[in-house]
């Protein structure tokens, strides 16, 4: 599903944020990415997405290498990618069904989809009944729910998720790695990059450690360390 | 499609209600640079016709002194007369038909007309010169006049429609320039308003880019603000075209008769005309401005 082969992404001469980095994921599979503050985690996802385009390098996703895409060809590639993010990126002014149903209407999802759609996923992600609230009418762990189930409306391939426990309590954080698992299990490929020791330690997936750039540990079944 | 143009109409809607104070600010810079290019226009054509009227007959008139003698006037006579193949026809404006014509031509200036009275005002030869002749041709012909006894001085219709086709670039050549600058500073507002509205909405963009909405998908809305705003703008603009053209008609009807204004006036439907020039020239701009923006800030 996606393919890293000797990718190397600096931001300037001193700021090497990725270095010749190769990896696999295999379908269906779940990585957490790990490594201290500085050391290419989210340069690494921004790559999968096409955010950010490495100097060297190829990066395959889903069958393509997609360094050289076309700009047009880019939003094709990303809606086969969810994106969660630590501060959720919500859009304050719309309430949580709008902000589900934002990320169909923008890829041109007809009116009748959209009503079935966004409330199975805000089902599956456990907000029922809350669709007409406001983002700051609810918890960090709703909020990230709605972010969720955004991510997940279009039933992408992968989810790319950058420290989504990051602003939450652990039994929030615990709810919401349950949540990603369950998502995981449907064949969607998950790659997460965290600092979150605990919950790498107890779901016990496969872990990548980067540090300054360098990939310096792939470890099935791993643990933080 | 159907959501499409819904989320496309909505979007554009709200941007128009969160950024109203720049909205109107661009709108209304739009609408007084259309209005200044649709006004140039349409006074170019008033002074066009305030010329073709004078066309038909280009005159030449010769003033008498008001001591004019019967035999200095019976010589001026014959002398038209025997220039026949120059002069056409001409007429004979007395004393008494001179006082009324200046209570027309002075009406407004009741001063200078109060001045003149039967012992001083100049009487007139009004000349119609025939088809082929030419006006230095006629000018020669006038030296003779000129330089006759008892006349005061002779007065070419030419020298008032050279006049007036300065009047004409003078005024056509300003106004253009004036509403060009009006018009630079509508696009510059436009644009600006746009990549507000772009700024305001970086959030909504930055998702809808991470959820793979299209380039043209995230800039249509705001290209069609752009557009909405000329094309208001230009709307406006021809309503107050409207109303200033006909509250103009009006006065001009209201003016003495001869006094040079009746053909300054626009009833041939060239107004229509100017007013769909004004809206496309406002969507033009609009799409300009907005189009900049779009391709300027949304880097998509
Ligand atoms: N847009 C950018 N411009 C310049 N340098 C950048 C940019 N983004 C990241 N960097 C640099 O690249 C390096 C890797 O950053 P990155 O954000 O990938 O780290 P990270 O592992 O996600 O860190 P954290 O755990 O703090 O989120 C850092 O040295 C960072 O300063
Ligand atoms: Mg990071």
């Amino acid at each position: 599903m996606i393919r890293l082969e000797n990718v190397t992404k600096s931001y300037s001469a001193e700021v090497v944020a990725v270095k010749d980095a190769s990896f696999d994921v295999a379908k269906g599979e779940f990585v957490f990415m790990v490594g201290p503050s500085g050391s290419g985690k989210s340069t690494l996802l921004k790559l999968l997405n096409r955010q950010d385009r490495p100097e060297k390098g190829a990066v395959w996703v889903a069958g393509r290498n997609i360094v050289d895409l076309p700009s047009g060809r880019i939003p094709m590639l990303r809606r086969n990618i969810g994106n969660i993010f630590q501060d959720y990126k919500l859009l304050l002014e719309k309430n949580v069904f709008e902000n589900v149903a934002f990320a169909q209407e923008v890829i041109g999802r007809p009116q009748h989809v959209i009503r079935q759609q966004v409330p199975a996923v805000l089902d599956l992600v456990g907000l029922s009944g809350k669709e007409e609230r406001m983002p700051n009418q609810l918890s960090g762990g709703e909020q990230q729910r709605v972010s969720i189930a955004r991510a997940f409306v279009n039933r992408p391939l992968i989810l790319l998720a950058d420290e989504p426990t990051g602003n939450l309590d652990p039994a929030t954080g615990e709810g919401i790695m349950r949540l990603l698992d369950r998502i995981n299990k449907t064949g969607t490929t998950i790659v997460m990059a965290t600092h979150d020791q605990r919950i790498v330690n107890s779901m016990r997936k496969r872990v990548i450690q980067l540090d300054r750039g360098i990939i310096v540990r792939d470890q099935a079944r791993g643990v933080y360390e | 499609m159907l959501s499409r143009l819904r989320y496309i109409f909505r979007e554009t809607f709200d941007s128009f209600r969160r950024n109203a104070t720049l909205t109107v600010a661009s709108i209304i810079t739009a609408a007084i640079s259309l209005l200044g290019v649709g006004l140039t226009l349409l006074s170019q054509e008033g002074f066009d016709n305030l010329l073709s009227k004078w066309e038909g007959g280009v005159e030449m008139i010769i003033f008498m002194r008001p001591d004019v003698s019967d035999d200095q006037k019976a010589l001026i006579e014959s002398s038209l007369n025997e220039n026949s193949q120059f002069i056409e026809s001409w007429t004979y404006c007395d004393v008494e038909c001179s006082i009324a014509e200046s209570e027309r031509v002075l009406a407004a200036e009741p001063g200078v007309r109060d001045l003149l009275n039967e012992s001083n005002i100049p009487t007139q030869y009004k000349a119609v010169p025939t088809e082929a002749t030419d006006v230095a041709l006629l000018r020669q012909v006038s030296d003779e006049f000129a330089g006759g006894p008892g006349v005061f001085e002779v007065v070419f219709a030419e020298d008032q429609i050279t006049l007036i086709e300065q009047l004409q670039s003078f005024f056509g050549f300003r106004l253009f320039l004036l509403s060009g600058f009006l018009l630079v500073a509508a696009v510059l507002l436009i644009w600006n308003t746009i990549r507000t509205a772009i700024f305001a909405r970086r959030r909504e963009i930055e998702v809808m880019k991470l959820v793979g909405a299209t380039d043209w998908f995230i800039r249509i809305p705001f290209m069609l603000e752009g557009l909405l705003h000329g094309v208001i703008g230009g709307a406006l603009a021809s309503l107050g075209l409207g109303i200033w053209n006909s509250q103009w008609t009006r006065g001009v009807q209201g003016f003495p008769e001869n006094s040079g204004f009746a053909s300054l006036v626009i009833t041939n439907g060239y107004d229509k005309q100017v007013m769909l020039i004004m809206l496309l020239i406002g969507a033009v701009a609009g799409a300009i401005g907005s189009g900049i923006a779009a391709s300027r800030f949304l880097d998509v």
